[in-house]
């Protein structure tokens, strides 16, 4: 998006002095689409709440920020990916596969510190599977990571012997803990470190050469290509880094559960998918921003929230998701058209 | 070009600052909670798709209006996971209850670990639970309202032995991994099947139906491919895998050429019994299960004393006694008159 949008933003502001309101209104939506999401949601659900205090109390928005942290960690790798123009359906297996690598390591007897690496690393391979398959074999992502949703899977049972494979207490089971121990944190320790690494990503995806690079191989392939970029190392890279956050999503689902679980996650890609779309990313690639997805991610928790809080029917919340999906691709769309009139 | 970044950043600080005043404000202007003194409690099943979910819905409101005739306002809310058999899906429920500050919580947990730590919290969060359906691993809760699911698993044994005369082979298609009550099911057929009919062959007993019938249906094609022609009896443990495997025997025309003995009654598998395809059915009681689970929060809640674990009944069901009062009284709760 950077190199394209910052041309686009200087093109913007002088079509800021003469174009007039409403196409204004429309670029301005789509940098601020997702926050205006997150306004939306928060407004609704705290008119229409009985109780509104209880939805906005620190107590509600902690529960919600715990149940975001799988989502949203997995939505920084997811990021990486459909910006360099890739996508992964593996990261539900993934995230399950990790889970029963960390369990059976803390199971084992292994330090707490090694187990939680242990599931790191095993996402990162992964994930440079699913990127030698996609490079190596030429094998499209949509394939080669579908591959690799239904492997994972499978071998997450075999390692678990097909059934959860309970942990012995450590702080990894603090990690994602809704409430911590210690009060001062206010928010889980996995809270903290997915805002961290969000931050951390964000800034290489935006100021290092590495990431001017996915950004360039987004949006043309072939231009990358031409420009001496090496294509194939750095789309492997990229689905490889993101393998480390499926890894450690993994482990905040076993934090979470308190067990490794083979069966767990089945569908959450497409909630991760779904988070980064929200939060401005196009699926064609070389657009998408960390904050953005996270903002995603934390619109479809507040959503369930809510549409627990008011007693609605799941299928409800599954209808609106839905929806506000398809109208962040819309919302996206009415921008690209609004670029391609301005060049 | 760096004017331009911090510009679009700026953009987005003003609009999440915009974005916490509006909470601010709103949290301001919040109206403050319930005047009058009543119970809310929720109900959590596994899922809400299967009639025996329906049953224990049923039952819970019935609880409800029978506590609000007798002036204790009772409000059940009913809130199941988003993917039926998903245990993060449940806890977030779980968790959301508590954020709501409710008075109870009445629990089918998915697993009897996983489900363990949010249960705690609740407790933490002052908020007592009844466990249903499921055994939980946790002595933080008020009482284990449930079958007596090792007898029901007995009770089909002793069927499907005596039906076989104490001879042939066997099939047992499992549940899923970690569902605590299948499981004793599964174990009480096995033990009463070792222990009664030794002659009898238990050929296979490490499948599993998954959560629905779908799949269920699929695990049992699988193994009536390879074991079809060998086997005389299968036992399964609850509703989606009899349905299952029922589908499956009425797809290769094997249904009544082998003793079937189910788990859980539905029109579908009555009819099956009806016509002689099913040949017994363990039934529980999950209209009690829903009422019971309800009354005992209650009664806990108003300080009355409760039972750590209440039994609320298992049935073998068969041709001979399917029309007594009964068996009728359990195969068709009274769910019309409650669920709307």
């Amino acid at each position: 998006m950077e190199e394209r949008d910052e041309i686009s933003v200087v093109a913007s502001e002088e079509a800021l002095t003469r174009v007039s309101g409403p196409s204004w209104v429309r670029l301005w939506l789509g940098r601020v689409g997702p926050f205006l999401g997150l306004i939306f949601v928060l407004l609704v659900f705290t008119l229409l709440s009985a109780d509104p205090a209880q939805y906005l109390s620190p107590r509600n928005l902690r529960i919600v920020a715990a149940q975001t942290v799988i989502i949203a960690v997995g939505a920084i790798g997811m990021t990486l990916i459909i910006v360099s123009g890739g996508i992964d359906l593996s990261v539900g297996s993934a995230i399950a596969l990790t889970g029963v690598v960390t369990a059976l390591g803390l199971r084992a007897g292994w330090a707490p510190s090694v187990a939680v690496l242990a599931g790191v690393l095993a996402g990162g391979l992964i994930g440079v599977i699913n990127g030698l398959v996609i490079t190596r074999l030429r094998v499209i992502p949509f394939i080669a990571t579908l591959g690799m949703l239904g492997a994972a899977r499978g071998i997450a049972k075999w390692l678990a012997a097909q059934q959860t494979v309970n942990v012995p207490e450590t702080w990894v089971n603090e990690l994602a803990v809704t409430f911590p121990a210690r009060r001062w944190m206010f928010f889980a320790p996995g809270v903290w470190l997915a805002l961290a690494l969000a931050a951390i990503v964000a800034a290489i995806l935006r100021n290092s050469v590495w990431g001017r690079r996915v950004f360039a191989l987004g949006s043309n392939e072939a231009a990358a290509r031409a420009c001496g970029i090496d294509v194939e190392n750095l789309k492997t890279s990229v689905y490889g880094l993101a393998g480390l956050f499926f890894g450690l999503a993994g482990v905040m689902q076993m934090s979470r559960l308190r067990q490794g679980d083979p069966t767990v996650a089945v569908g959450t890609e497409l909630d991760v998918i779904a988070a980064v779309v929200i939060g401005g990313a196009s699926l064609s690639g070389g657009e998408g921003s960390i904050l953005g997805s996270m903002v995603g991610a934390l619109i479809m928790a507040l959503l369930r929230n809510g549409c627990q809080q008011m007693g609605w029917p799941n299928y409800v919340q599954e209808i609106i998701i839905g929806a506000i999906i398809v109208l962040a691709a819309v919302v996206d769309r009415l921008r690209h058209v609004r670029r391609l009139a301005e060049t | 070009m760096m004017g331009s970044v911090s510009e679009q950043m700026r953009r987005r600080l003003w609009s999440f600052i915009g974005c916490l005043v509006l909470a601010l404000v709103a949290f301001g202007c919040g109206r403050s909670g319930r005047a009058t003194k009543s119970y809310r409690v929720a109900v959590i099943p596994k899922g809400t798709s299967h009639e025996f979910w329906k049953s224990i819905h049923a039952g819970a409101l019935k609880a409800a209006r029978e506590l609000s005739g007798e002036g204790v306002q009772v409000t059940v809310d009913w809130k199941g996971p988003l993917r039926e058999d998903d245990r993060e899906q449940q806890i977030q429920v779980v968790e959301n209850f508590i954020s709501q500050g409710v008075d109870g919580i009445v629990l089918a947990p998915l697993d009897d670990r996983a489900l363990v730590r949010p249960v705690e919290e609740a407790r933490r969060a002052g908020i007592p639970t009844v466990i249903i359906d499921s055994a939980l691993a946790s002595e933080a809760i008020v009482s284990f309202v449930a079958t007596d699911n090792f007898k029901g698993g007995e009770l089909a044994a002793e069927r499907l032995g005596s039906l076989l005369q104490g001879k042939g082979k066997v099939l047992l298609l499992r549940y899923q991994e970690g569902s605590a009550s299948t499981h004793e099911r599964e174990e009480g057929f096995i033990k009463r099947l070792k222990e009664r009919y030794p002659a009898i062959e238990l050929i296979s007993s490490d499948q599993y139906a998954g959560p629905t019938r779908d799949t269920a249906k699929r695990a049992a094609e699988n193994l009536l491919n390879r074991y079809g022609e060998q086997i005389q009896g299968i036992f399964c443990p609850n509703e989606s895998s009899t349905a299952g495997m029922l589908l499956a025997l009425q797809d290769i025309g094997k249904a009544g050429h082998v003793f079937f003995v189910g788990f859980d009654a539905t029109e579908s598998l009555i009819e099956a019994l009806r016509n002689k395809q099913l040949h017994g059915l363990v039934v529980q009681n999950p209209f009690n299960m829903g009422y019971l689970g309800v009354r005992t929060m209650v009664r806990y809640l108003r300080g009355e004393p409760v039972e750590k674990r209440i039994d609320t009944g298992v049935m073998l069901i068969t041709l001979e006694n399917l029309s007594t009062a009964e068996a009728q009284a359990l195969l068709h709760p009274p769910l019309d008159e409650y669920l709307r």
